[in-house]
Formats: C-alpha cells, sequence, structure tokens
C-alpha cells in the first residue's frame, strides 16, 4: 500500500488542524472575556501611560 | 558606550572580538574561494576596528553602581542612528534599481551593478537594516518601560545590536560580489545566517530575562507581539536555510530541499517573514508609541490580545497562497487561501483598536504630524491586509501574480505600514532617549510626513496601475484566438509606471532625508531641557502612583 | 519575592511556549505532508541529473539573482501554457536545491527556456540585450564571456548535491571537473554521455573554443531548462481556466 504515509499524514494534517482552529479560538476568547480578567487589562492598558519616563 | 561597562565586561569584549578576528583571519586565508575570503578580511576588519573602539576606553573608571536603577538606554540610542542610516542606504538602493528598470542603459556596466544583484541589497538593507534596527531600538525601550525594569544584561544588548548589523553588513556586502543562495528575502549564505542564529538567540534570551524580572504583575500586550517576532523569526530562520555547505572554507551551500518542498518552505519562511518580522514586531510598536503618543489607553485590550492569537496562528497557514496554480499540490493552495481570507479578521482588529484609540484626539492628530503617521500607518495597515487577503483569492492571484500589482502591495505594507510606524516612533524615541522636548524641529517632521505619503501614494498607484495592466495583456487573446501581446509588448507597456514609481520612490527617500537630518540636528542641539538628575529610572515608587 | 519572580518567569516562558506551540502547526500541515508526496504525484523515470557544467550555470544563474525577473515556473493557465508551454510539474524541479520558481515576471518565464533559441541568440542577447530585443531592460551580462569558468572544485559541489539527496555516483563526483570542460568543448566525452545520458548536449556553448567561460556553462544550463523529463510534454492538455 503505496499511498498509505501520505493519505495518513494528510488526515491529520486536515483533521487536527480543524480542530485545533476551533479549541484555540474557544481558549482565546475564554481567556480575554474571562471575568476576572477585565481589571487587569484595564490597568495594564493605562499603565504605559503613566510614569513615562520620568525617575 | 564602553566607558558604561565594567572592566570585566570591557575584557569579556575583547576577547570576543579576538575570537571574532581570528575567525575573519581563518576564513580569510583558508578560504576556497575568494568570496568568502573577502567575507573573512571584512570580519577581520570589523574586529580589529571594534577592537580600537573597547581599547580606547579600557581604562575608563568603573561606571557608578547606580546606573543599574536606571533604564538601559545607549543602545537604543546606536540603533536609533543605525536605524536612519540603514533606511538612507536601502532606499537610495531602492530607488536606484527603479530608475534602471526606467532607464536600463543608464547603468554602470559592470558585474555588480545587475538589478539582479543590487536588488536583494534594497530588500535587505530596508527590511533588516532598517526595520531591523527599528525594532531592536524600540523592543529595548518598550520592553523596559513596561516592565518597569532595566534590561537584564549589561553586554549582550550590545552583542545583539552590533552583531545583527554584522550580519547586515555581510548580507548586503556579498550580493554585489556574488554571495547569495536566491531564496528570496532569506539570500545570505549559510556562515552568514548560522551568525544571525547566535545573534538572535541571545536576543530571545536577554528578552525573556527582561521580561521575567518585571515589576508589573501582567505583560502588556506589546511585548507579546515583540516575543513573538522574535521566537517565530527564530524558527523561520532556521528551518528555511537549512543547508549544506559545499566544504567549511566555501561560501556557496545547497539547500536541503528542492522543488516543490523548498518552495512550500520558502514560502512558508517567506510569507511569515511579513507575518512576525514586517507585522508583529511593528504592531508591538503601535500598541506602545501609539496610546503613549495619543495620551490615551489603547481602545480595547481585549481586542489586541485575540487579534494578537489570530495572527499568530493564522498567518503560519497562509503562505501556500504565493504558490496557486502551480506544482504546489491543490488543497495545500485551497487551505492557505482560506486562512488569508480569515486572516483579515485579526488583522483589522488591530487596524481599527489603533484608529478608535485615536477617536477623540483628532485635535492631536491634526497638529502633531508623528501621531499622524501612526494613524496613516494604521489606516496603510488595514488597507494592505485587505489587499492581501483579495489577493490570496485563487482567481484574483491569476491575474495579480508574477505582475507588479504584488510589488505595490508589499509597497503599500512596507512604506506605508512599517516605515509610517516606524519614523512615528522614532520621532517619539529620539526627543526621549537624548533628553530633549521635542524634535529638532516640527516644520521638518511635517515635511517628512508629506513627502512619504506623496511618495507612498505615487509609488503604490503606479504599481497597481502597471500590475492589472500587464496581468490583463498576457492573457488577452485577439479575434483569431492567439494571444494579442507578445512579452515585450507588455515591457514596454509599463514604462510610464516604472518612471513614476521611481518618482514616488524618490520623494519618499527625500522624506527620509529630511528625517535623518532632523534626528541628526535633535541629537546634537544643545540641550534646551534641564536634564532629570541621575537620568531615567525604573524606580517601584512609580509603580505605585 | 524569589518566589514570585520564579511565578513571573514561568509566565513569561508560558507565553513563549503558547506562541511556539501555536505557531508550529501550521506549518507542520502544510508543509510536512509534503515530504511523503513521492508517494502521490507523478513519477518521472527519464528524469535525467544536471551535469556538472550545468550545475556551474545554475550557479551563475543563481548568483546573478535571475529569480528576481524571471520564474521558472508555468501556472495551470490556458495564456500560460500557450505562451510557455505544457505547465510545471513537480517532478521537474525536483533535483533544484533551491527551487527558482521565482515571484515576479519583469522578463518571461524561463522554465522552458531550452532550446529556444539558439546558442548565439543567447550569447548576443546576455552580451546586450538590446542589441537582439531593442525594447529590453534587462541589463548586460557581457562579463560572462571573458569570466572563466571555475570548474576545480565542481566535484565538491556534485559531492554536496548528493548528500542533500540528488543521486550523483562516486564516478560522477571523481569525474566532476573533467565532465564539465568536456561538455563545453566541440566533441563531448564518452565518459560524459555514459554517465548522464546520450541526450547530454556538448558544444562551444559560447562559439569560443578558447577557455571554458560563464558563458558556457550559463547556456549550457539554460538550453537545459524544461528538458531534463519529456514528463511534463507526455501529461494530458491543461485543465484550462
Amino acid at each position: 500500500m503505496p499511498e498509505t504515509g501520505h493519505a495518513l499524514t494528510l488526515l491529520f494534517a486536515k483533521g487536527f488542524g480543524l480542530f485545533y482552529l476551533l479549541a484555540l479560538s474557544v481558549g482565546t476568547l475564554i481567556y480575554a472575556f474571562w471575568p476576572g480578567s477585565g481589571k487587569r487589562f484595564d490597568h495594564a492598558a493605562k499603565s504605559v501611560l503613566r510614569g513615562e519616563d520620568q525617575p | 558606550m564602553v566607558a558604561k561597562l565594567t572592566r570585566a565586561e570591557r575584557q569579556f569584549a575583547l576577547i570576543l572580538l579576538g575570537l571574532m578576528a581570528l575567525c575573519g583571519l581563518v576564513m580569510a586565508a583558508g578560504a576556497n574561494d575568494d568570496l568568502f575570503a573577502l567575507h573573512g578580511g571584512l570580519i577581520l576588519a570589523v574586529a580589529v576596528g571594534l577592537s580600537f573602539l573597547v581599547i580606547s576606553g579600557l581604562d575608563a573608571p568603573e561606571p557608578p553602581p547606580e546606573r543599574l536603577a536606571e533604564y538601559y538606554d545607549a543602545p537604543s540610542r546606536v540603533a536609533i542612528v543605525l536605524t536612519m542610516g540603514w533606511a538612507l542606504f536601502g532606499l537610495a538602493v531602492g530607488d536606484w534599481v527603479a530608475w534602471m528598470l526606467a532607464y536600463p542603459h543608464l547603468t554602470v556596466d559592470a558585474a555588480w551593478a545587475s538589478f539582479g544583484r543590487i536588488r536583494p541589497m534594497h530588500t535587505t538593507g530596508v527590511i533588516f537594516g532598517f526595520g531591523g534596527n527599528a525594532l531592536i531600538a524600540t523592543s529595548f525601550h518598550v520592553v523596559q518601560r513596561t516592565c518597569r525594569t532595566r534590561l537584564a544584561g549589561q553586554f549582550s544588548p550590545w552583542f545583539v545590536l552590533l552583531g545583527y548589523n554584522l550580519f547586515c553588513l555581510l548580507a548586503v556586502s556579498g550580493y554585489p560580489l556574488g554571495i547569495t543562495q536566491s531564496k528570496e528575502y532569506a539570500e545570505p549564505e549559510w556562515y552568514v545566517d548560522l551568525w544571525l542564529c547566535v545573534v538572535w538567540v541571545t536576543y530571545l534570551v536577554l528578552y525573556l530575562r527582561t521580561l521575567a524580572q518585571r515589576r508589573e504583575p501582567h505583560i502588556y500586550v506589546a511585548n507579546w507581539y515583540y516575543l513573538a517576532f522574535i521566537v517565530v523569526v527564530a524558527m523561520l530562520h532556521i528551518v528555511n536555510n537549512i543547508a549544506m555547505p559545499v566544504a567549511w572554507n566555501h561560501s556557496r551551500a545547497y539547500s536541503a530541499f528542492a522543488g516543490v518542498q523548498d518552495a512550500m518552505t520558502q514560502w512558508w519562511y517567506g510569507h511569515n517573514a511579513v507575518a512576525f518580522f514586517l507585522t508583529a514586531g511593528f504592531l508591538g510598536m503601535m500598541y506602545y508609541y501609539l496610546p503613549v503618543r495619543a495620551q490615551r489607553p489603547i481602545f480595547s485590550y481585549r481586542m489586541s490580545i485575540i487579534s494578537f492569537w489570530g495572527i499568530t496562528f493564522m498567518y503560519m497557514w497562509a503562505g501556500s497562497h504565493h504558490l496557486h496554480y502551480t506544482a504546489l499540490p491543490h488543497w495545500v493552495q485551497t487551505l492557505g487561501m482560506t486562512f488569508s481570507l480569515v486572516l483579515l479578521v485579526p488583522s483589522w482588529g488591530s487596524a481599527a483598536n489603533a484608529l478608535l484609540t485615536l477617536n477623540g484626539a483628532w485635535h492631536r492628530v491634526r497638529d502633531d504630524a508623528t501621531l499622524r503617521f501612526m494613524m496613516v500607518a494604521a489606516i496603510f495597515y488595514g488597507l494592505t491586509t485587505f489587499e492581501g487577503s483579495f489577493m490570496a483569492i485563487r482567481a484574483v492571484n491569476s491575474l495579480s501574480h508574477y505582475t507588479d500589482w504584488t510589488i505595490g502591495h508589499v509597497h503599500a505594507g512596507a512604506l506605508g505600514w512599517v516605515a509610517f510606524i516606524s519614523f512615528g516612533a522614532l520621532y517619539s524615541l529620539t526627543p526621549a532617549l537624548w533628553g530633549r522636548q521635542r524634535m529638532h524641529s516640527a516644520w521638518a517632521v511635517e515635511a517628512h510626513f508629506w513627502l512619504a505619503l506623496a511618495g507612498t501614494l505615487i509609488y503604490v498607484f503606479s504599481m497597481w496601475n502597471s500590475g492589472v495592466i500587464q496581468g490583463l495583456m498576457w492573457r488577452t487573446y485577439d479575434s483569431g484566438g492567439t494571444l494579442a501581446y507578445s512579452f515585450i509588448d507588455t515591457v514596454v507597456a509599463m514604462h510610464p509606471y516604472y518612471i513614476a514609481r521611481a518618482v514616488g520612490g524618490a520623494l519618499f527617500l527625500a522624506g527620509a532625508g529630511i528625517g535623518a537630518w532632523n534626528v541628526w540636528m535633535t541629537i546634537r542641539s544643545p540641550d534646551t531641557v534641564s536634564q532629570p538628575a541621575g537620568g531615567d529610572r525604573p524606580l517601584t515608587i512609580l509603580a505605585g502612583e | 519575592m524569589f518566589g514570585l519572580h520564579y511565578r513571573l518567569e514561568k509566565h513569561g516562558m508560558a507565553l513563549l511556549l503558547g506562541i511556539i506551540f501555536v505557531t508550529s502547526i501550521g506549518g507542520l500541515v502544510d508543509i510536512a505532508p509534503l515530504f511523503t508526496i513521492d508517494e502521490t504525484v507523478e513519477d518521472a523515470p527519464d528524469m535525467r541529473l544536471y551535469t556538472p557544467l550545468e550545475v556551474a550555470g545554475r550557479n551563475i544563474y543563481i548568483r546573478e539573482g535571475c529569480y528576481a525577473c524571471h520564474s521558472q515556473m508555468i501556472r495551470t493557465l490556458r495564456d500560460e501554457v500557450e505562451r510557455y508551454g505544457p505547465y510545471s510539474l513537480a517532478v521537474e524541479s525536483k533535483y533544484d536545491h533551491p527551487m527558482q520558481w521565482g515571484s515576479k515576471r519583469t522578463g518571461p518565464d524561463l522554465a522552458r527556456i531550452g532550446g529556444k533559441y539558439s546558442d548565439e541568440w543567447q550569447v548576443a542577447h546576455l552580451i546586450d540585450p538590446r542589441a537582439v530585443v531593442p525594447q529590453s531592460i534587462m541589463p548586460s551580462y557581457r562579463f560572462l564571456s571573458t569570466t572563466g569558468l571555475r570548474t576545480d572544485d565542481l566535484g565538491l559541489h556534485l559531492k554536496a548535491l548528493s548528500r542533500v539527496g540528488v543521486p550523483y555516483t562516486d564516478e560522477m563526483v571523481t569525474n566532476a571537473t573533467a565532465d564539465a570542460i568536456a561538455q563545453a568543448g566541440a566533441d563531448g566525452s564518452d565518459g560524459l554521455t555514459t554517465r548522464y545520458g546520450e541526450a547530454t548536449q556538448a558544444r562551444l556553448f559560447d562559439g569560443d573554443p578558447g577557455k571554458v567561460t560563464e558563458m558556457d556553462a550559463l547556456i549550457a544550463y539554460l538550453q537545459i531548462l524544461g528538458r531534463l523529463t519529456n514528463a511534463a510534454h507526455a501529461n494530458s492538455p491543461p485543465p484550462g481556466e
């Protein structure tokens, strides 16, 4: 069966890729919208504006 | 710069330079071909030159220990000067080759001066020389300010900066001599690639160690982008450049990959060099300097994080859109096309985030050309990513590929996005790092802005026109069902656009010239502001404000 | 203090690992299957190797950065097939380390340039493109006809190529220099044709019986482009677009 190797790699590549895309999107969204992270993000966003270049 | 190092660090620098000189000497003396010997000589010369610099400062007094409580900006200062130098060089060479295409007889009749050898000098000069130095200068600055800590190394920042510039020098000096592996945007030969690996790993370690000693609980998003830039460029560079040298003392090597595998690896590299060198790194720049300059926090921090993972994830799949209708398997082409389209979502997320941050600060955009540079950059980023996704559609690509449309697209990104955000960041950074209140001449920043904008628009529009026209001419049939135009007919049709393009490039170059003058005058002009005693310090008290 | 630092450091490392993980997948999915592709794409039993002189010529093509203006990839589009010949197959560049498919056609595609023009035309065109095609914007490569070709290191080149998978035999490696000189001579040699096939073209490519020049090598390479195998011509007609 000369084609098995390629077909298997292909199946894995395509199948896993799709699963991975979905999992990653969900993971990212959960991280970004996790109730606790809002405050941290606000703090980070404002952090660059204060104390800029002052000793 | 030497005086800021301790005695032990100076001695260490001398030892390294000694090793480097030895390496150059062995390369020059043991070379199997003349080109390798020439590069050995160049490495030797650079090592000797830098050694003189170190020796001249060897007996300077030890630097005060208090310096460790301050930010370490000397490497960024040198990087800014190098950035402007490479900008002028790369843009000038680019405009030169542009005129060469319009008037091919107006050139030196010598081997080194042909288009094929000079064109990579332009691409390497602007991408790696200008872009790379701008990224190093700003990443060193941003990581310290956002982490409120000093760089985690006294010597390694210099190693990274100067080592990187040695890489650029070896690359750019190699092409006119004929040292190239002709892999697009990865032209340097194997030994230059190996050197970049060493430099880049040092850069990554330095960056990670600085992040590790930060005094902020959260890593600010700009650092995410910079980190992605550093680590992914390392991956891309190493994989794409795996090669077998003809001999240890020979400049030529053969790529480990061939044919269709090499094509896919090359465009996986080429496309993601765009993604992580020319996009992620400069997005890091944007996410710091734009909010700071506008004095407004980023519109949506959440969106910046979602875009980050979107870009990191999806760009990697899109490389195959460079190979539509080729011998690459069809399913890989389709995969690349699909992801290129989805990629528009995080890309526009970033562009919109930048523009919405400015919403409410439009008066600043009107009055401050520096901020306007960044705004135009965000607009061009949005336009270029849209165009990129559009061109990745197979049917569109059948027309645009191999034509100047690609060149126009690349320059919309490189001039409109990369150069604009860089100049914006440099105009913010230069006065700050030299303790000046503002750039030497506000008028010169305005002039630079308008020249750069006019130059970019002329360039991009002329290339869009010539690309579409040539693409259409190639596929036009006459009533008899045969091809209507010979290839040379289409070359003749390009002539007016090539002139327009060269004019646009000249305007952009003139703007950069004014910018370089302005940066230089800002550095040289006497202190108008009283310097805060002791310099710029990352004190923890600040965090509690 | 150290505990806190440790956790923060882990945080940075976590980000790093996240980036590496996320970015590796796309590349693996795109590229990995291509390395098992030999099992599914066309095979070309008649595929021959580049001779040492053609390797040297290919290296000149690479050195001069010809890829910046010339592609070597005919796409599966009707107008391209009619203009340049049968569309390119993957197998045709399987010995190309690295490939020179290119990304821009400031000049025409060269994938099937071999045999399309005479040696004399190629020499005249490379010396002064505008003498042959008045509107051409190609640079002159006059210096190629006066620069002697380096042949003494060709064995090393073939050896390196065999290390990355091109099936050069030890005999080919040993005779690389002699084969290159023979191919650029008027009569070739028996050894050359035994090693690389009867169809190997041996002649004075630059028309000059004097020394072997870089012009000889480059034209030998250009004249073999698209002629390493007949597979593309044997293929069924293109799908059209």
